[in-house]
């Protein structure tokens, strides 16, 4: 089964760490490709993540929290 | 495809070209931030969703002939002009099999054979260059043309309005494309312009401007189809106003934040890739079946180039030096010290010439040499033939070659290094040397720049002339700073710096020949003051050769320019006092002869480098600390740098003496060194 991480992205430059403000799946849930999965806070924006491909969706981090760019926050497994 | 139910005012079968390239973008977009939201791959991305159908609709009206130069957000303008999209993952990606190894990344691309000549990151910064490769395409009689795409936010900037100008001066066949998103990063109109609009501009540069719905691929597609068929007959530029919207953020990824949630669904209803699809199955050329196969056969393009990007190294540390100048010889670095043969001038005949002549007589023997040589600056034409007189009577006999411009440095080099892209030999005269602070972007991040963010892909044998003021007394404090070390400090350039009539008029023609930017400056005090019987005809001064003007044995005076003849006073004054000094005269700046200099210190035991610039971090800190370091055991005193005072040049003319080392005060610094 393929998978794709989900890891913290570096979206500007300047940032270096983001807040995973909210997962807007429920874990475990199928999401399709394109769909918001969570909000991302960074210093510049607060914005909604789509999910890059469909597939379903396994949280491996909790929201409310700060990570650093390239944290693994979770995967989505092809069906 | 299906025969069509309604006139769409465009052929149906162009729409679907375009529509190709939109969904070919779109893929890329689409990859790209799915790429980066997961966490795939990383790299810095300024997303153009929103606006595909600008490049997607004048793709089909040009050809890789024809140049194209665009911004960092110009990813869809590269995709639509047919830069492979593996070569531009893997540079977006950094890595060696990008089209420009991975040096340049995803800001600054460059694929000649697709005719994307030069991509940059400084807002308005590519319209100048722009020109010049225009101004290749006119001189050499071609029918091509260029475009130069930028964002709204460049019409704040100086470059642009420099740009207009020349193009319209010289009816350059060049079109500003302005792709107005209607944002610059984070500042929306009307924060930043109290212009309605910006093509009404260009009548006031004497040219033509349109306002155009940068997202209606078919009307925007039947007016560029116009007006490049104009540019291409030679009625010079036209300023196109392409009105879109950003719908991404600045960077990163995800939609934009400026807009409301309702001005954001307002805005993708607008938006051209849905919209065109919608058209194409609604109007019956297209079914849905044959859309899905366009956009699938994109899908596949984009996946197979971003494996290919992964799977190519990451461009290695050991490319570093490479790509600076066209020889990996030439960057500065620790214990380097290259041997290189002096020059063998040619033994016929000679003539006394003043400094100011021999650099005509070299311009002369360039323009004979070689057609794709030209000459462009301020007053250049007769009269007054250059406020220097290096160009009497040159405009008449060649009124294309030798190009006065108008009083826009940024232009002039702009100009300059767009022409060289093209693979003309363009000289470019900057009237004062204090004026390289009104033209430093062009010079340093993008003449001198290119070829390393190009991978070599392009290169700028452009050469820069120059003039410094100093010694003359009475030009006061902008028109006589001796500011070379700016230059110094900029990889990309070479700096030669003659101190004889021979040696000007034989760099002069070598930095011409030479691959890469070159600066020469001049002295005015030597341009009229210095002359010599110089040989005639074509000889060339290697760069990166000095010479040893007197032997000596006590210490080496370092020098260049004006100073080789104070040193050599010096060296006269102290020979009287038993004190022999061997004057080297550097000639060249960069890239320095070390091997000259360790040389004649290895003999003398002492050095003391001497030049009009400021000390403090000038070229003689950098001499001295190598002279320190790599014959620390041999000196027997420690090599040391005399330059100016740190104070702008003073009018004065006492205080202008005192600020420069002068003969006195240089063989009272080669006196103590003799004390130790
Ligand atoms: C000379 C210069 N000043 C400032 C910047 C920082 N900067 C980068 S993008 C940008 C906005 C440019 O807006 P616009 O020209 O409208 O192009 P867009 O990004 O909207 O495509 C700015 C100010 C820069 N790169 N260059
Ligand atoms: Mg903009």
């Amino acid at each position: 089964m393929a998978s794709t991480v989900l890891t913290i992205p570096k979206l500007q430059m300047s940032s270096t760490e983001g807040t995973l403000a909210e997962w807007l799946v429920e874990d475990g849930a199928l999401v399709q490709a394109g769909q918001p999965i969570y909000t991302l806070e960074t210093d510049k924006a607060v914005q909604e993540i789509e999910a890059p491909v469909s597939g379903r969706l396994v949280q491996k981090k909790p929201a409310g929290e700060t990570y650093p760019v390239g944290t693994e926050i979770g995967e989505i497994v092809a069906e | 495809m299906a025969s069509t139910t309604r006139d769409l005012g465009i052929d149906p079968a162009v729409l679907v070209e375009i529509y190709r390239q939109m969904s070919r973008i779109h893929e890329v977009d689409k990859a790209i931030q799915a790429g980066l939201s997961s966490g795939r791959f990383q790299f810095t991305y300024w997303p153009m969703t929103g606006q595909e159908a600008i490049p997607a609709a004048i793709a089909p009206l040009v050809t890789p002939e024809d140049y194209m130069l665009t911004i960092y957000r110009g990813i869809h303008d590269q995709v639509a002009k047919g830069v492979p999209l593996k070569g531009l993952f893997a540079e977006a990606l950094g890595r060696r099999d990008g089209v420009n190894k991975g040096k340049g990344g995803s800001p600054h691309i460059s694929h000649p054979p697709s005719g994307s000549m030069l991509t940059t990151a400084i807002v308005g910064g590519n319209t100048v260059i722009a020109n010049g490769l225009a101004l290749a395409n006119k001189m050499r009689g071609t029918r091509r043309v260029t475009i130069a795409n930028f964002g709204d936010g460049a019409t704040s900037i100086g470059t642009l309005h420099e740009a207009m100008n020349l193009a319209g001066v010289w009816k350059l066949p060049v079109i500003f494309l302005c792709q107005n998103n209607q944002i610059g990063e984070y500042t929306p109109i009307p924060e930043y312009t109290a212009s309605k609009d910006f093509a009404s501009r260009a009548a006031a540069y004497g040219f033509k401007g349109v306002r155009l719905d940068g997202n209606d691929p078919i009307a925007f597609h039947n007016a560029m189809k116009e007006i490049i068929a104009e540019v291409r007959d030679g009625h010079g530029p036209v300023f196109v106003e392409a009105v879109t919207m950003r719908l991404s953020q600045h960077a990163g990824v995800g939609w934009t934040t400026h807009l409301s949630k309702e001005e954001l669904e307002r805005a993708k209803a607008d938006w051209p890739v849905p919209k065109t699809r919608k058209l194409l199955l609604e109007a019956g050329v297209l079914t849905a079946e044959e859309l899905d196969a366009i956009d699938q056969a994109a899908r596949k393009e984009v996946e197979e180039a971003i494996e290919f990007a992964l799977a190519s190294p990451v461009t290695p540390a050991e490319e570093m030096l490479v790509d600076v100048y066209g020889d990996p010889e030439i960057p500065p670095r620790r214990h380097q010290r290259v041997k290189r043969a002096a020059e063998r001038l040619p033994q016929g005949e000679r003539k006394m010439m003043a400094m100011y002549e021999a650099i005509q007589d070299a311009i002369e023997i360039s323009l004979e040499l070689d057609p794709e040589v030209f000459y462009l600056g301020e007053d250049i034409g007769d009269p007054p033939g250059g406020v220097f007189r290096c160009f009497k009577g040159l405009k008449q006999r060649y009124p294309e070659r030798i190009r006065p411009t108008p009083i826009a440095e940024q232009a002039i080099i702009g100009c300059a290094t767009g022409a060289a892209i093209a693979g003309m030999r363009p000289v470019a005269e900057i009237m004062f040397i204090d004026f390289i602070g009104v033209c430093l972007d062009q010079i340093s991040n993008h003449a001198a720049k290119q070829r390393y963010m190009s991978g070599s892909a392009t290169h700028v044998p452009m050469t820069i002339r120059t003039i410094t003021g100093g010694g003359l007394g009475g030009l006061g404090a902008q028109h006589s700073q001796a500011l070379e070390a700016i230059l110094l400090h900029q990889p990309g350039l070479k700096v030669v710096y003659p101190s004889t009539p021979t040696d000007a008029k034989g760099l002069l023609l070598s930095c011409i020949f030479d691959d890469d930017p070159c600066v020469q400056i001049e002295s005015m005090l030597l341009n009229y003051t210095t002359r010599e019987e110089v040989p005639l005809g074509d000889y060339r001064i290697p760069i990166g050769v000095a010479a040893v003007r007197r032997e000596g044995s006590d210490i080496s005076l370092i020098t260049y320019g004006w100073h080789v003849r104070v040193c050599l006073q010096v060296a006269e004054e102290l020979a009287k006092e038993g004190i022999s000094c061997e004057v080297i005269d550097l000639r060249t700046l960069l890239p320095l002869d070390y091997d000259r200099i360790l040389s004649s210190v290895e003999k003398t035991g002492r050095a003391l480098v001497v030049h009009a610039a400021t000390e403090f971090c000038g070229l003689g800190s950098e001499i001295a600390a190598t002279i320190n370091e790599e014959l620390f055991a041999k000196l027997k005193a420690p090599a040391a740098r005399f330059g100016a005072a740190y104070a702008p040049i003073a009018y004065s003319r006492a205080i202008e003496d005192a600020q420069i080392p002068n003969a006195g005060t240089i063989a009272e610094r080669v006196r103590e060194l003799l004390k130790y």
